[in-house]
């Protein structure tokens, strides 16, 4: 019978994020991109492939590793290629981004870096979508969360696609007018792709699972859930639609837009309730700080989705778009990233250094490896400066939101602190800490070698 | 093996069982109800059916080989074999009384 085992790279994946993470934050500490520069501006650009790709991608990519077997009980699919596609996206993120600082004018390089950058990051997320594509198609009929994990990589595959377009087009590698066409108008349709779709709806249904498995609530597909599903599918569908009208330049975008709006506004509702359902349902009263903090992250998903519903109402999103962007990158992708982190870390290091131990001697618990009374605080101080930093985008304080950053920049580095940690077992009582025998992980790198000792030894 | 030692076999090797906590919950594998049966044969011949709280979970093999273990070091057992099943799949009602305190509703 399968059982899923330790995905070896994922926490160099995460160890590769954090640090564009902080990178990131550093960024916008120091007033690089938005909003001390225009939205479009290639400063803001190489701030945002740092964000999203760096941090987020990485992230989603590093935990699927682990989790697209545990979702679909099924083993990985061509795990091998785990290291080589790391290797490719942190050289292809880091080049992308001086492309669009070379862009910016700021450093002189060569413009070329660019499409070779986005050549790169192309490549590490194919080799990994085919990787997760394969394992899913084996596993079929998909269980519902694994559906989302399907849909969120087929707009990965096109927001990709749209990325390599625009890098072609702006390096002046691609001239054709069509290319052209969509790197003028749709923008904002990468973006919300990348956004709402690879990211977000990703993250949708492993946090249907991920909730339910630890907070012992009752584990079935609901009716709201499935409804949640297909008017997902329908709003990245109408997103999509919008490449060949484009494309023909005759219809209006208007009636796609707004029904992809609608069905994204429902989406939200629905899933949100879905969410609250398994919080009530749960079976175990204790909510430990990967669950608690995750609530920040779908208050924060509630607020981005009404400020927009709002702004379009009063005809000023142009003006305020930035806000919400940020407040769905920030308050709800990066705030469940942290958030869910802060039981993956442990978890997957518990398995790590103490599966082989356990029945042989006491062991610690998962919870043990962990100190939330620390880590509280800097989750507090996280979304604090979330909320401050969109205040400061609609008001339009660049300073105020350079201040926010700076305390999330703390907060974050906090809880990276918080990882290395719970990694290098300070919190374990010592007496559990390392009995004979066993052996701490390494911080990020993998320390056993493949099919070691760490596996179990009969099945 | 009379039928006596036969159920005195099978409540030592539960008993020693007690010792392989679940990580994630905290709480000994029997308590939780994740051994779904312990059937001890003629000549210390005993089969455990057990199962884990989340199907496909990366712990799975190490509890698994824990239980092997386990009871395999129990005096009297000859020969020990552990069978992982999901059906039925494992719900929190399954839990012995006390083994984890219940959520009523309330999201804090």
């Amino acid at each position: 019978m399968f059982a899923a085992t330790l995905s070896r790279w994922t926490m160099s994946y995460f160890a590769a994020a954090l640090i564009f993470l902080v990178l990131g934050e550093t960024m916008m500490v120091l007033g690089f991109g938005y909003p001390v520069l225009a939205l479009e501006a290639p400063e803001t650009l190489a701030l945002v492939h740092v964000v999203v790709l760096g941090w987020l991608s990485l992230l989603m990519t590093g935990a699927l590793l682990q989790f697209v077997p545990v979702l679909v009980g099924q083993p990985l699919s061509l795990p091998s290629v785990a290291l080589p596609a790391l290797l490719f996206l942190i050289g292809g993120i880091a080049t992308l981004t001086l492309g669009f600082v070379g862009l910016s004018g700021a450093i002189d390089l060569p413009v070329t870096l660019l499409p070779l950058g986005a050549a790169f990051s192309i490549v590490g997320f194919s080799v990994l979508g085919f990787s997760f594509s394969v394992t899913l198609w084996h596993a079929r009929p998909l269980p519902l969360p694994a559906r989302f994990v399907a849909v969120g990589l087929a707009t990965l595959f096109g927001t990709m696609l749209l990325g390599g377009v625009y890098a072609g087009v702006l390096s002046g590698l691609i001239e054709a007018a069509g290319a052209i066409d969509l790197t003028v108008d749709g923008l904002s349709l990468h973006a919300s792709l990348g956004l709402c779709g690879w990211l977000s709806f990703t993250t949708m249904g492993v946090s249907y699972r991920l909730l339910t498995m630890f907070m012992l609530s009752p584990d079935k597909e609901r009716t709201s859930s499935r409804l949640v599903f297909v008017l997902g599918v329908l709003c990245l569908g109408l997103l999509a639609a919008a490449v060949p009208v484009i494309l023909v330049g005759t219809v209006g975008r208007s009636p796609l837009f707004l029904l992809a709006v609608g069905s994204g506004a429902a989406v939200v509702a629905i899933y949100v309730g879905d969410i609250l359902r398994i919080y009530r349902e749960r079976r175990r009263k204790a909510i430990e700080l990967n669950s608690r903090a995750s609530i920040g992250a779908f208050v924060s998903l509630v607020a981005a989705a009404m400020l927009f519903v709002a702004l379009l109402s009063a005809g000023r999103l142009d003006e305020a778009i930035g806000a919400v962007i940020y407040l769905a990158t920030f308050g709800w992708l990066t705030g469940m990233g942290l958030a869910q982190l802060y039981k993956i870390v442990p978890f997957m290091t518990w398995l790590e250094c103490y599966g082989p131990a356990l029945g042989r001697m006491p062991t610690p618990r998962v919870q043990d490896l962990v100190s939330e009374t620390s880590a509280l605080r800097w989750f507090r101080l996280f979304y604090l400066t979330v909320a401050v930093g969109t205040l400061a985008l609609l008001i339009g304080s660049a300073l105020l939101f350079r201040f926010a950053s700076l305390g999330q920049l703390i907060a974050v580095n906090a809880l990276i602190l918080e990882f290395v940690r719970t990694r290098r077992l300070i919190n374990v009582p010592a007496e559990l800490r390392l009995p004979d025998g066993l052996v701490r992980p390494g911080l990020f790198l993998p320390s056993i070698p493949h099919g070691g000792s760490h596996e179990p030894r009969s099945l | 093996m009379s039928a006596p030692e036969t159920l005195d076999l099978e409540a030592r090797i539960r008993d020693a069982l007690r010792i392989i906590i679940d990580p994630e919950m905290g709480k000994n594998v029997v308590d939780l109800g994740l051994i779904y049966d312990i059937d001890v044969q003629e000549g210390g011949i005993a089969r455990v059916t057990m199962t884990t709280t989340i199907k496909g979970c990366p712990a799975t093999a190490f509890l698994k080989e824990a239980v092997q273990n386990c009871v395999w070091y129990v005096p009297g057992v000859e020969y020990a074999e552990v069978r992982l099943t999901y059906e039925p799949p494992w719900t929190p009602d399954m839990m012995a009384d006390g083994a984890m305190e219940f959520a009523h509703g309330s999201i804090f």
